[in-house]
Order: structure tokens, then sequence, then C-alpha cells
């Protein structure tokens, strides 16, 4: 009970801090006035540390079983082992938001600290939207979903977190997207306060460039991570469904990539500029949109989270956002007059990056699309959806054309033509010809597989040649120039895990089987015995076995049954992993006769998927430490570092 | 001559979007209707209809193949669908079916999704 009103005081407290933060700083930025600046930017900080007191003490209520709170009485109940009670923070909606902000709040600070080489204007205004933003949560968590609503009457024991969270997936997959998610807010505020004080200089750049490539990576993981927890939880043989909680996770993703490559045009030739800001403002609008779209329920999906009144709070965040950038962008970006100075060839690093941008801005318009149909055909007469083969026939031809770029656009040398790049490009053909030679021996006539496996065999063969020529030459080179072997690092993940989408996408296999216990069923040339069934009790639910043999593996899918939540069952999936193929077994049913109906998949390559999008993880990490970014190019020839006002 | 350079495969590009996008969902929208809209739906290819399962629901083939009525306000219709279930599938569930109404007045769902009361609570106390 007094952790509640602790908890809500602190948020109220953080509301005013915010609220205050906000105001100051832009004043503050707008008369020029460093105490102010520094006072505003405390406040920020101040507000942060309300939003960490409210996350402890949420922490702490859940943990000490405080049912007078309807959070942690609707997440947890005393069987909950407490992992997952800790997990319980953000396993709610109203957690879930207090979680985000408490990141955006720690993020935002750090920013703040790292911002010193901006100018204090610039600083000021980023202080002053921050702040903004912050309050806008602060205010949805203290006034429409408070975690720390108060029950008239506590209860003895909650309820419980549902069956399908209680997995360890559970305890890294949220915090890590929603981490990303709050993280995009950090490259906006920068962005929109460098349009209002006219200034877009090279330590902006590094500076936006860092926390774009922060959320991008958190977005990565997540994104990963989601995908590993799907597999391997909900039992439907994949990963990825194009529901619209997946697809609002992609849009800012696919948008945040476009800016960390077209940012590079901008660092090396001062062109872009505005492009580059609409990009930053893109994502955090697609994240705040995607955000209202998940948690409204305006568009079925069958991840529905628990609906509430924050939907309208967030329509009119985006609709106030929305309308801050585009007046924003439309006023102070001007036309950047670098851009007529001298003609750059289409043929060139800079139009390898355009073209790719053009493609991943056209991927966020078909995911886009994909999404919002219900929500705009509802509108006219009869709703309509689409599913899978939509995404893959529009957007699969721009993910074929990226692939192109990736293997081409690195050879490619800034402004002109070489001879040498025609040399150069000979590995990515050789690497292409070759897979395809491959494919067709063994018998692949399928034309989007000829398609995605010899491009992903160039990309790797770009990449492969360009690590091998360093190794021979100046193998240092590659600990020193980190940042430009951490991105190609990051490009052979990328091939790595297309070859396994690819792979699982195209070559899966199903099988229905019903069995007597010392059957066989064969999937694949994968063979599999059921051996019989077996039942367990476990502390919060009771476990029904039905065990394979597998070469010399048993495999145990099971079916478990949760007394304490009325019931409800929960599959759980047995995998074995080799390097060639996943088998992927479901319990579907069970009989009285002791016998099992499974449904046995065979998925080629999935491994690939999760090595390989660790391979980008660590390429992230390894290009963001340490080494600066070549913006030095803009200081030496001397573009105006002011934008027109 | 500076639109001729990148103006113009700007365009192209968004052309060819806008035709993938445009070609694709022509090909693959969905309608999503009611269980009452269904009976007057005259379009062909594949729908979508969400609705309450009633109980009725029974299972053969080792549990791979289900037949249930799905109910939605006052319109009914039989569901016959094979595959493995939901694990929250039950009588009185929302379920979302996709398929073809049947000659024969029966919904033949390919696929069939539960669409969760709620992914993160089970079910809301009453304050």
């Amino acid at each position: 009970m007094i952790l509640g009103y602790f908890g809500a005081g602190a948020l109220l407290a953080g509301l005013v801090l915010g609220g205050f933060a906000a105001l100051l700083s832009f004043w503050a930025g707008w008369r020029q006035a460093p105490l102010f600046i520094q006072v505003g930017r405390r406040a920020f900080y101040a507000a942060t540390a309300m939003v960490l007191l409210a996350a402890v003490v949420l922490e702490a209520a859940l943990v000490t079983h405080d049912f007078s709170l309807v959070y942690v009485a609707e997440h947890t109940d005393l069987s909950t082992p407490t992992a997952l009670v800790v997990a319980g923070f953000y396993g709610g909606q109203e957690g879930s938001l207090l979680y985000w902000t408490l990141i955006l709040g720690l993020l935002g600070s750090a920013s703040l600290v790292a911002s010193a080489s901006l100018g204090g204007r610039v600083g000021a205004y980023a202080a002053g939207i921050l702040a903004a933003i912050l309050s806008f949560f602060l205010f949805v968590l203290a006034v429409v979903a408070s975690p720390f609503e108060l029950l008239a009457i506590t209860p003895p024991d909650g309820l419980g977190l549902n069956p399908v969270l209680r997995d360890m997936g559970m305890l890294i997959h949220p915090p890590v997207v929603l981490a990303g998610f709050a993280a995009f807010a950090i490259p906006f505020s920068f962005a929109c306060a460098a349009l209002l004080a006219g200034r877009a200089d090279a330590a902006w750049i590094r500076h936006t460039r860092r926390f774009a490539l922060l959320a991008w990576g958190l977005q990565t993981t997540g994104l990963l991570l989601g995908m590993w927890w799907a597999y391997h939880v909900l039992g439907w043989g994949g990963y990825w469904g194009w529901d619209p909680v997946e697809n609002v996770a992609l849009m800012p993703w696919l948008a945040t990539t476009a800016y960390l490559h077209s940012s590079q045009v901008q660092e090396r030739r001062g062109r872009l500029r505005t492009w580059n800001l609409g990009l930053v403002i893109l994502a955090f609008l697609l994240v705040v949109f995607g955000t209202f779209i998940v948690r409204s329920g305006v568009v079925p999906s069958v991840h529905t989270f628990a609906i509430s009144a924050i939907g309208p709070w967030f329509l009119g965040f985006l609709g106030a956002c929305l309308l801050f950038s585009v007046v924003l962008l439309a006023l102070r970006s001007g036309n950047q007059g670098a851009v007529a100075e001298r003609e750059t060839p289409v043929v060139s690093r800079e139009g390898a990056f355009v073209l790719q941008n053009l493609l991943l801005i056209g991927a966020v318009a078909v995911v886009f699309w994909g999404t919002v149909l219900p929500l705009v055909s509802g509108m006219f007469g009869g709703e309509r959806v689409v599913g899978a083969p939509y995404y893959e026939r529009a957007a699969g031809p721009l993910f074929a054309g990226l692939l192109a770029l990736l293997a081409v656009g690195p050879l490619l040398p800034w402004r002109r033509l070489r001879r040498a790049t025609y040399r150069a490009l000979l590995w990515p053909a050789a690497g292409l010809a070759l897979a395809l030679v491959v494919l067709v021996v063994a018998g692949v006539r399928a034309v989007p597989a000829l398609i995605v496996f010899p491009l992903a065999a160039g990309v790797a063969a770009t990449v492969l040649a360009e690590f091998v020529r360093t190794a021979i030459r100046k193998p240092r080179a590659i600990l020193r120039k980190r940042r430009h072997y951490g991105a190609y690092l990051a490009h052979l993940g990328l091939a790595v895990v297309v070859i396994g989408i690819a792979a699982s996408h195209f070559g899966q296999q199903e099988k229905d089987v019903t069995l007597q216990p010392g059957q066989q069923a064969t999937v694949a040339g994968y063979t599999l015995t059921y051996t019989g069934l077996q039942q367990r009790q476990l502390a919060d639910h009771a476990d029904f076995v039905a065990a394979m043999r597998f070469g010399d593996q048993t495999l145990e899918p099971s079916r478990a049954t949760y007394a304490g939540l009325g019931g409800q069952a929960l599959t759980h999936v047995a995998i074995s992993t080799t390097p060639i193929a996943d088998v992927y077994v479901v319990l579907a049913d069970t009989g009285a006769d002791g016998s099992a109906t499974f449904r046995i998949f065979v998925n080629p390559l999935v491994v690939f998927i999760w090595a390989g999008g660790a391979a980008i993880v660590v390429g992230v990490v390894l290009g963001s430490v340490g080494e600066a970014g070549p913006a030095t190019e803009l200081a030496r020839r001397r573009i105006p570092a002011t934008l027109p006002a | 001559m500076l639109f001729l350079r990148w103006g113009l495969p700007g365009l192209v590009v968004a052309g060819c979007v806008g035709y993938l996008i445009l070609s694709a969902s022509g090909g693959s929208a969905e309608y999503y209707l009611t269980v009452s809209e269904l009976r007057t739906h005259t379009h062909a290819g594949d729908v979508r209809v969400a609705g309450v399962v009633q109980n009725d629901v029974q299972k053969s083939d080792g549990g791979l193949h289900v037949t249930f009525t799905e109910k939605d306000g006052t319109a009914s219709v039989p569901v016959d669908y094979s595959g493995p279930l939901p694990d929250i599938f039950k009588p009185g569930i929302t379920v979302v079916v996709e398929g073809k109404l049947g000659g024969d007045g029966v919904f033949h769902a390919r696929t069939l999704l539960a669409k969760c009361p709620s992914r993160f609570s089970t079910q809301p106390y009453t304050s």
C-alpha cells in the first residue's frame, strides 16, 4: 500500500521536473543563457532520478508480492519463479511504459552528458525536446496508465504471468526491444535541436550517429531475440509472421539502416543533410506510430496487447511530433548549398547509398501499407488484411535489390569510378557465379532461391575478399579501422542471416503423424521414433511429455497445463539443431491409448540466422567502440557548419 | 541536370515500389469479416472471419482435425479445420479463421489463429 503511494508520488515529481526542464531548456536555449541551460539539463537528470525511484519502488512491490497494487496482482502470483517476478516489471502494459521511460531518461541523460562539443544551443534544445518526450510518458504513467493503481481489497494471491511469457526468452527479449524503441528518441531530439538551432556540423553527425547506431544495435538484437523466442516458444515452426507487432519494430530499423549509410555521404561529402535529418525523424515517428498501433488495438493482430486508454494519447502525441518535425523540416532545413557544388556520377559510392536508401524507404512503405491496410480499407467499406504473400511479393524484389547493392556498393569508390573497381568487382561476381552453378547442379530450379542464394554469396565474397586483402597487406588495419571492419562484419552477418532465412523459407518440410509407442516417422530423411508418454509434475504446471528418439538424442516435446490459470495449456517444442537443419517437433495431441500426434518440421539452416545475427551485433559493438568516424573531410573542405536559416 | 541524375532514378524507384505494393496487395489482400457479413459476402477468394468458438468442438484424426461452430452476435457458421490447434483453443475464446465458405455451408479453414484475450495479463481484476 505504502509502496503504491510512494511510486505514484515519484512519478508526479518526475512529471513536474520534466515539464520544468522542457520549458526552461527551450527558453534558455533561445536566450542563450548558459546558467539556465545548465539548470534545465540538471532538471532532466533529476526527472530521470525520479523515474528510477519509481522503477525501484515497482520492482520492490513485485519482489515482496505486494498484491495491493493492481499491477502486481495481475501479473504475478506466489508460484511465479523469482526471475519472472522480476521480469514482471516490463511484462505488462503499465510496467513496460515505465521501463521505456526509464531507458529514455537514462540514455537521454547520457546523450546530454556527451553533447558538450555540440555547443550550448543544440544541447539546450535537445534537452528541451527530450524532457518534453519524457514528460509525455510520465503524464501517461501518472494519469492514464499508472502501474501504482491500488486495489480496494488486497487479494491473498495474484493472477500470475501468462504461461506463454514464462520463459527465459521473456527475460531478455522485451527489455531489449523496448530499450531500442526508447533509444530512437535521442537521434530525433538532436536532429530537431539541430534544425531549431540551425546547426548540423561534424560534431553533430558524430553524436547523432553514435546514438542512432546504439538504437539500431538494440533494435537488431531485439528483433533477433524476438524471432528466436517465437521460433522456440510459439511452436508454429517459423520465426516471423508479418504481424503488426513485428512490422512496427521492423520499420524504424529499416529507416535507421538507411540513415547509418546515408549519414556517411554527409560525413564525407557534406551532402544529403536534410534527407538525413528526415530519416532520423522518420524513425522516431515510426516508433510512436507503432506504439499507437500495437497498444490501441486499431488493427487486427494475433498479439492483442492489453488494450487500454493510452491509445488516443499516443495518437495525439504522434500528431504533435509529426506536426512539430514537419514544420521544422519545412522551415529550417532550407536548400542545401553543397549539393549543386559539383556533379557526382550516379555510379559511385554516393549513388549506391542513395539507391540503397530509396530501396529501404520503399521497403518501409511496403510494410507500412500492409500494416495500415485494415485501418484504411475499414474506413472505405470492407476491412481487408494482407498476409505473408503480400510482403514476400512486394518487399522481396526490394530486398533482392538491396542484397545486390550490398555485394557491389562497398567496392564502388567515392566520386568517380577507377579501373581498379572493375577488377574488385570480380570477387562478388565469382561468388555469385559459383553459388549459381552449385545450385543448378544440385537441382534447384525455384527462381527466388536462384536469385537470393547467389546474391548472398556475392555479398560474402565481397566482404571476405576485403578481409583477406587487408589481412595480407596490413593486418593491423583491421584493428585500427574498427568502424570500417565492424561494418563489414555486419554485412557478412547479414549475408549469413539471409542464407538462413532463404533456406528455411524455401526448404521447410512438414508432416503430421499420429504414432503408437515404438512407431517411426521419417521427414526429409530424418527418422524419429516415438518411445512413449510420461506425466511430470512441476512447481507451477503439469507436463505431458511425448519422448522421441532421434539418433542418440531424446527429444521431449510436451504439453504443459497450468492449474493456477484455469487449466491453460502451453506447448513446449522440442528442437534438435544440426548445422544442416533443425528437426522441430510439436506435440499436437495425445490419445488415451498412449498414442501421440505430432507435427514435425525440418527447417534447413535456421542456425545461420542466429549465428549471422550474432555476427551483426558483434560488428556493431566493434564498430562503435573507440574509433571516430571519418568526419574530417567536412572540416578540411570548410563546408559551412551552419544550415541556412 | 541535377534532376535527371538523382530525381529521375528516385522517381523510377518510387514507381516500382508503388507498382509492387499495388500488384501485391491487389492479389493477396483478404477481406476481414464478421460471421454475419460472411453470409452476404460474394467476393471470390479467401477471407478471414473472427468469432467465438461454441461448445460443440469435435476432434478427430488424433486431434489434428476439428469441427466447431463459430458465432458472432447472432450469426454462426460451422467451421472445419485440419492442423494443430493453438494452445488456448477451447470453447469461449475468439478465433480468426482463414479460408473459404464452401457450397455445403461449412467454412473450410486453412489457418486458425487464436486471439489471446490479452497477451500480457490473464484476466483483469476490477478494482
